[in-house]
C-alpha cells in the first residue's frame, strides 16, 4: 500500500521535474543566504560571509544529483542501461537480430490480426450514446413487433425511451434511368433521439419526420461521390421523394453489429412494418428490473390488442447491445462464430509459440557462443540475477521490435480486410481499426514473448558451473543429442504438425464443399432477383399478373429451357417453420421443424430436383384451388414412415387439410454442411400475402451467362421502377461456400506460417550444430571419413529431430483436431488416417529441405583449414 | 570549524534526528540543521550536502510534507512538516534506537 503511494509520488515527480530543479535551487540559495546572514551578524563582512557559507555548503551540483536520485526509479535506469547495451550488441550482429525480429513479427502479426478481427466481430460497440443503458427488448418471443404494438408500449412510458428499427428492409432507388436496390434500416422517428447515434453532417431524423433519410458514409462516398452539398438533396426511393437530412460518420457501427453496413436510415412509412425494439434505461437500472417493468406493460398490451392465443407478455427478453453479455444473449448465430474464433486464437497462439521458440533458440545459440563472456562476468562477481536481467532486456528489446513490426503487419492486413466487400446477401463491411484493446493485447503479447524466449537462455546461460565453462570453452557444447535447442526444435515441429493437421482438414473441407452437390443444378441456372416497389403492389392480383407475365416472357427467351418463381433461393435465403403435423393416417400430432418454400410450376424442373413420386406443382394449383404440398424425402419418411405419401393429407395444428401432391428428392436448403434436413413446398400462388421480392430461376439449355442481358431487358420492360440483380447460380453459391473458404484460407495460411517458422528453426539448429562441429568434422575427414559418412552425420541429427517432432505432433494432433469436427462437413473426418499421412509427409519433405544447406556446409569442410582454425 | 569534534552519525539515525526535530513543528532545512547542532551542543552536525537528499527521501516515503512559506528573515523558504506516518515512524525508530543503545550499554558494562 505504502509502496503504491510511494510510486505515485515518484510518478508525480516525473511530471514536474523542471519545477523541482528550480525549487531546489531556491532552497539551496535560501540556505546559503541565511547562513551568510548569521555569519554577518557575528561581524563578518557580507561578501566574505557569503563565500564562507558557500564553502561550507559544498558542491550544490552533487547534492542536487543525489536529491534527484531520491525521486527516481532505480530499476528503470538499470533497464535503460541494459536495453542500451542490448541494442549495441544487436547492431554488431544484425543478421541475428533481423531473423529474431522477423520471426516474432510474423507470429505477433498473425496473432494480433486475429485478435483485432475477433474483437471487432464479437465485442464491437454500436455507435450509440452510453451503450450500457441501451437494451434490446423482445416481446412475445418475437424478435420484432408490429408498429401498432410498439406505439402502445412507447406511449405507456415504461422506459425513458423506446424506439424501433427494422434492418432487413430494402428500397429501390431510381437514379436517372437506373434502379438500384438499397439496404435500408427503417427506424421509428424517435430512433436517433433514443439511441443518440451521432451524425457527421446535417441533423438526424427527428420525431415527426417522415420523408427525411440519413445516409451512411459508405453510400455517400460510393454512390454520391462524397458530394459536399448532399444535405437537402432529393432521392427517389420506392417512388417517393425523400430528402437527405444527415450523413453518418465513417466509423458508424449499427446496433445490429457484425459489420452490418446498410446504405441509409429512413423513417418507417408502412404501418405494417415490424420493428425490433430498443429501450433506453435510466442509469443504474438492471436488465432484470427492466424486465419486471415490461411484464405489466405487455399484459396491458394484450388487453388492448388481443391476438388469439399469442400473448405479448410471454417470453419477454431484455438483452444487452454490446460487450460480452451480447454473446451470451444473442441468437444461435453467435455461438459457432465465437467458437471458431476460440479455435483461431489457439491456432495463432501456437504460431506465436513456434516463433518464440525460434527466438529462444537463437538466443540460446548466442548465449552459448557468449558462454565464455558470461563465465568471466560471473567469476568477477556479477550477480546471476544481474546477468539474467541483461538477457531479459535483450529479449524484451527483440519482442518490442517484433511487436512493432507485427503491429505494422496487423494494420496492413486489417486495413485490407476493411476494404473487402464480402459476397453476401446482406451488406457486411468490417471496420477494423487499431485501438487501446489492440495496444494492451500487443503489450501483453510482447511481455509474454520476451519471457518465453529468454527463460531457457537465462537458465542455461547462467546455470552451468563457471569453471566448466571457462575450462572447456565451447568445444564440448552441442555434443549431447537432447540439448535445450534440440528440445525446442522438436516442440516447434510438433506444434506445426498440429497446425498443419488443422489447416489440412479445412483445406479438405473446402475441396469437399466445392465438390459437394447441393442437390440441384447450378451449372445451367440463372437467378434473377427482381424487387418491386411494395407501395405499387398492394393488390395481390397485380403481383400475380406480373409474375405470370414475367415467367411467360422468360420461358419464351431463346436458349431458355424453363423458368419458375420461388419465394426462397436455397443456400441464400431461409424460411423455417416448427409446428405440429398430423396426417390422415395418423391423427396424433408430431412436432417437426422444416425449411419451407413457395415455388411456382416448373421450379423442380428448373432446379433439376427430381420428383420421386407423385407430381410437380401445376398451373392449376392456384389460389382458391384445393391446397397441395410437396415434401422432401426426409420429411415424407419422418411423417409417413414407409408409406408413399402421395395423395394422402397433412394438417398443421388445427389448420385445413393439405393434399400431398408428391415427394421431391432431398437437397441442400440453408447450408452445404446440413444433413437430413426436412423441407416442405407449397405452390407460390397459394402463399400468403403479396411480397415485393421476386426470385426467378431460369434454366438455360447451354451456358447461363449469355442469357443475362436478355433476362435483364425483358424483366426491366415489365416494370422500370423495379430493381434487378441477375447472376448465374454458381456465383450465388459463393455465400454458401464462404465459411469453408474463410476457414481454409485462415487455417491453411496459419499452418503454412507455422511450418515456415519451424523449418527456419530446424535449419538454424542444424547449421549451428555443423558450425560447432567443424573441428570434429575436419578431424574425421582427416582420419578418412567419406563424404557419405559426413552426410550421414548431419542427416542423422535432422532425422532424429524430425522423427521425434512428427511423432509427438501426431500424438497431440489426434486429440487436438477432434473439436474441429463441428466446423467441418460430415464427410471430412478429423480422425482420417489420410490427414496424418499427408501432413507427416509434408513435414518430412520440408525438414529434408532445411537439412540441405547445413549438409552442404558440412561436406565443404576442409580438414586442413578446420584444424588450423583452432 | 577547524576541529573535528563531530562524531560520525550512526547509519540510519539521520532520519530519526530530523523526525524528532520536526516533531515540535514545521521548520525549513537550515533551521533543522541548526536545531540539531544546538540541541546536541555542537555534538552532532548534519552535513549540508546530505541534509536535502535525506529530506527528499523522506518526502518520497511520505513521512514529511513540504510547503513554501516566509522565513523569519523574510525570505521565501520551504518548510517541512511531519505527517501522521512520519510520527509513527519516529516512534518506531526511537524505540528501536533505545533498544540498541541499552543492548550496547549492557555489553559495555558487563563484558
Amino acid at each position: 500500500m505504502s509502496l503504491w503511494k510511494e510510486t505515485l509520488r515518484r510518478l508525480a515527480y516525473l511530471g514536474r521535474r523542471s519545477r523541482f530543479d528550480a525549487d531546489l535551487d531556491t532552497e539551496v540559495e535560501f540556505h546559503i543566504e541565511t547562513r551568510a546572514d548569521e555569519l554577518a551578524r557575528a561581524g563578518m563582512p557580507r561578501p566574505t560571509a557569503l563565500a564562507q557559507a558557500r564553502r561550507e555548503f559544498g558542491s550544490p551540483a552533487r547534492m542536487a544529483e543525489e536529491t534527484r536520485s531520491a525521486w527516481q526509479f532505480r530499476w528503470l535506469e538499470d533497464l535503460a542501461a541494459d536495453l542500451h547495451y542490448a541494442a549495441r550488441a544487436f547492431r554488431r550482429n544484425p543478421a541475428f537480430a533481423a531473423t529474431a525480429i522477423a520471426c516474432l513479427a510474423l507470429g505477433i502479426g498473425a496473432n494480433t490480426t486475429i485478435f483485432s478481427i475477433a474483437a471487432e466481430v464479437l465485442f464491437s460497440q454500436p455507435s450509440v450514446r452510453d451503450p450500457y443503458s441501451l437494451v434490446r427488448v423482445d416481446i412475445g418471443g418475437n424478435s420484432a413487433s408490429p408498429v401498432r404494438e410498439y406505439e402502445f408500449l412507447r406511449d405507456a412510458h415504461t422506459f425513458p425511451g423506446l424506439a424501433g428499427e427494422n434492418e432487413e428492409m430494402e428500397t429501390n432507388w431510381r437514379d436517372s434511368d437506373n434502379t438500384y436496390r438499397l439496404s435500408v434500416v427503417r427506424v421509428t422517428d424517435n430512433f436517433f433521439d433514443v439511441t443518440g447515434i451521432p451524425v457527421a453532417l446535417g441533423r438526424p431524423i427527428q420525431p415527426g419526420d417522415s420523408d427525411r433519410v440519413v445516409l451512411t458514409y459508405g453510400f455517400w462516398q460510393r454512390r454520391l461521390g462524397g458530394a459536399p452539398d448532399v444535405i437537402g438533396r432529393k432521392l427517389l426511393l420506392d417512388g417517393r421523394i425523400d430528402t437527405v437530412s444527415a450523413v453518418l460518420p465513417r466509423d458508424h457501427r449499427t446496433v445490429t453489429g457484425f459489420g452490418f453496413s446498410p446504405d441509409l436510415y429512413a423513417p418507417v412509412t408502412d404501418p405494417k412494418t415490424y420493428v425490433t425494439l430498443y429501450a433506453r434505461l435510466e442509469p443504474g437500472t438492471t436488465r432484470l428490473a427492466a424486465l419486471s417493468r415490461l411484464k405489466p406493460a405487455c399484459q396491458e398490451l394484450d388487453r388492448a390488442y388481443p391476438d388469439g392465443n399469442h400473448k405479448w407478455a410471454n417470453n419477454l427478453h431484455v438483452s444487452a447491445v454490446s460487450g460480452i453479455e451480447r454473446i451470451d444473449t444473442e441468437h444461435e448465430l453467435m455461438r459457432p462464430v465465437a467458437g471458431f474464433f476460440a479455435v483461431l486464437m489457439v491456432v495463432v497462439g501456437l504460431v506465436l509459440l513456434i516463433a518464440c521458440a525460434n527466438v529462444a533458440s537463437l538466443l540460446l545459440a548466442r548465449a552459448s557462443s557468449r558462454s565464455h563472456e558470461l563465465a568471466v562476468r560471473l567469476s568477477i562477481g556479477a550477480g546471476r540475477g544481474r546477468i539474467v536481467r541483461q538477457l531479459l532486456a535483450e529479449s524484451l528489446l527483440l519482442s518490442a521490435c517484433g511487436t512493432g513490426a507485427g503491429l505494422a503487419i496487423n494494420i496492413g492486413l486489417t486495413t485490407l480486410l476493411s476494404r473487402i466487400q464480402l459476397p453476401l446477401p446482406i451488406p457486411i463491411q468490417f471496420l477494423i481499426q487499431p485501438d487501446w484493446r489492440l495496444l494492451a493485447y500487443a503489450a501483453a503479447v510482447a511481455l509474454v514473448c520476451s519471457l518465453a524466449a529468454s527463460l531457457a537462455p537465462a537458465v542455461k546461460g547462467t546455470g552451468v558451473g563457471i569453471s566448466a565453462m571457462l575450462k572447456h570453452g565451447e568445444h564440448q557444447l552441442g555434443r549431447h543429442v537432447w540439448t535445450l535447442r534440440n528440445v525446442l526444435v522438436v516442440g516447434q515441429l510438433a506444434a506445426s504438425i498440429v497446425l498443419l493437421c488443422a489447416g489440412f482438414l479445412f483445406l479438405r473441407n473446402l475441396v469437399n464443399a466445392s465438390a459437394m452437390s447441393p442437390g440441384f443444378d447450378i451449372e445451367h441456372t440463372v437467378w434473377a432477383y427482381m424487387r418491386l416497389v411494395p407501395e405499387s403492389y398492394r393488390d395481390p392480383a397485380k403481383t400475380r399478373g406480373l409474375v405470370d407475365a414475367a415467367v411467360e416472357r422468360l420461358r419464351s427467351l431463346p436458349g431458355v429451357e424453363t423458368a419458375a418463381i420461388a419465394r426462397v433461393v436455397p443456400l441464400n435465403n431461409n424460411m423455417r417453420r416448427g409446428t405440429e403435423v398430423s396426417t390422415d393416417l395418423n391423427s396424433r400430432g408430431l412436432h417437426v421443424e422444416f425449411h419451407i418454400n413457395y415455388v411456382g410450376p416448373g421450379y423442380f424442373q428448373a432446379m433439376q430436383i427430381p420428383i420421386v413420386t407423385g407430381r410437380e406443382f401445376l398451373p392449376a394449383d392456384r389460389k382458391g384451388a384445393p391446397r397441395v404440398a410437396i415434401l422432401n424425402q426426409n420429411l415424407a419418411r419422418r411423417v409417413f414412415g414407409a408409406v408413399d405419401p402421395a395423395r394422402h393429407f397433412v394438417r398443421f395444428g388445427q389448420g385445413e387439410t393439405i393434399l400431398v401432391a408428391g415427394v421431391a428428392k432431398n437437397s441442400k436448403y440453408f447450408s452445404l454442411g446440413e444433413e437430413n434436413a426436412l423441407a416442405y413446398y407449397e405452390p407460390y400462388d397459394q402463399s400468403p400475402g403479396p411480397v415485393a421480392d421476386l426470385h426467378f430461376l431460369v434454366r438455360a439449355t447451354g451456358r447461363p451467362e449469355p442469357l443475362i442481358p436478355g433476362i435483364n431487358t425483358s424483366l426491366g420492360q415489365l416494370d422500370p421502377t423495379a430493381s434487378l440483380e441477375i447472376k448465374p447460380m454458381s456465383k450465388a453459391l459463393v455465400f454458401a461456400m464462404l465459411p469453408s473458404r474463410v476457414g481454409a484460407a485462415i487455417l491453411g495460411s496459419m499452418g503454412m506460417l507455422g511450418l515456415l517458422l519451424a523449418s527456419v528453426g530446424l535449419y538454424g539448429v542444424l547449421l549451428y550444430s555443423v558450425s560447432r562441429r567443424i573441428r570434429e568434422i575436419g578431424l574425421r575427414v582427416a582420419l578418412g571419413a567419406t563424404p557419405a559418412g559426413i552426410l550421414r552425420l548431419v542427416l542423422r541429427q535432422s532425422a532424429v529431430l524430425s522423427a521425434a517432432g512428427i511423432g509427438i505432433g501426431m500424438a497431440l494432433a489426434v486429440f487436438a483436431v477432434r473439436p474441429l469436427a463441428r466446423f467441418l462437413s460430415p464427410e471430412v473426418r478429423p480422425a482420417d488416417l489420410m490427414n496424418f499421412v499427408v501432413v507427416g509427409a509434408v513435414l518430412a519433405a520440408v525438414a529434408l529441405a532445411a537439412t540441405l544447406s547445413p549438409a552442404v556446409r558440412a561436406l565443404r569442410v576442409d580438414p586442413v583449414e578446420a584444424l588450423r582454425h583452432e | 570549524m577547524g576541529e573535528r569534534t563531530i562524531p560520525e552519525l550512526l547509519p540510519g539515525t539521520l532520519y530519526m534526528l530530523i523526525l524528532r526535530t520536526l516533531s515540535g513543528g514545521p521548520l525549513h532545512g537550515y533551521a533543522i540543521a541548526k536545531r540539531v547542532k544546538e540541541t546536541s551542543h555542537q555534538g552532532l552536525v548534519i552535513e549540508d550536502g546530505s541534509l536535502y537528499p535525506a529530506l527528499n527521501r523522506m518526502l518520497v516515503k511520505g513521512w514529511l510534507e513540504a510547503e513554501w512559506g516566509i522565513s523569519e528573515n523574510h525570505r521565501k523558504a520551504r518548510f517541512y512538516r511531519l505527517t501522521p506516518e512520519g510520527r509513527k515512524q519516529l516512534d518506531h525508530e526511537a524505540e528501536e534506537f533505545d533498544r540498541l543503545v541499552r543492548a550496547i550499554q549492557l555489553v559495555m558494562r558487563t563484558a
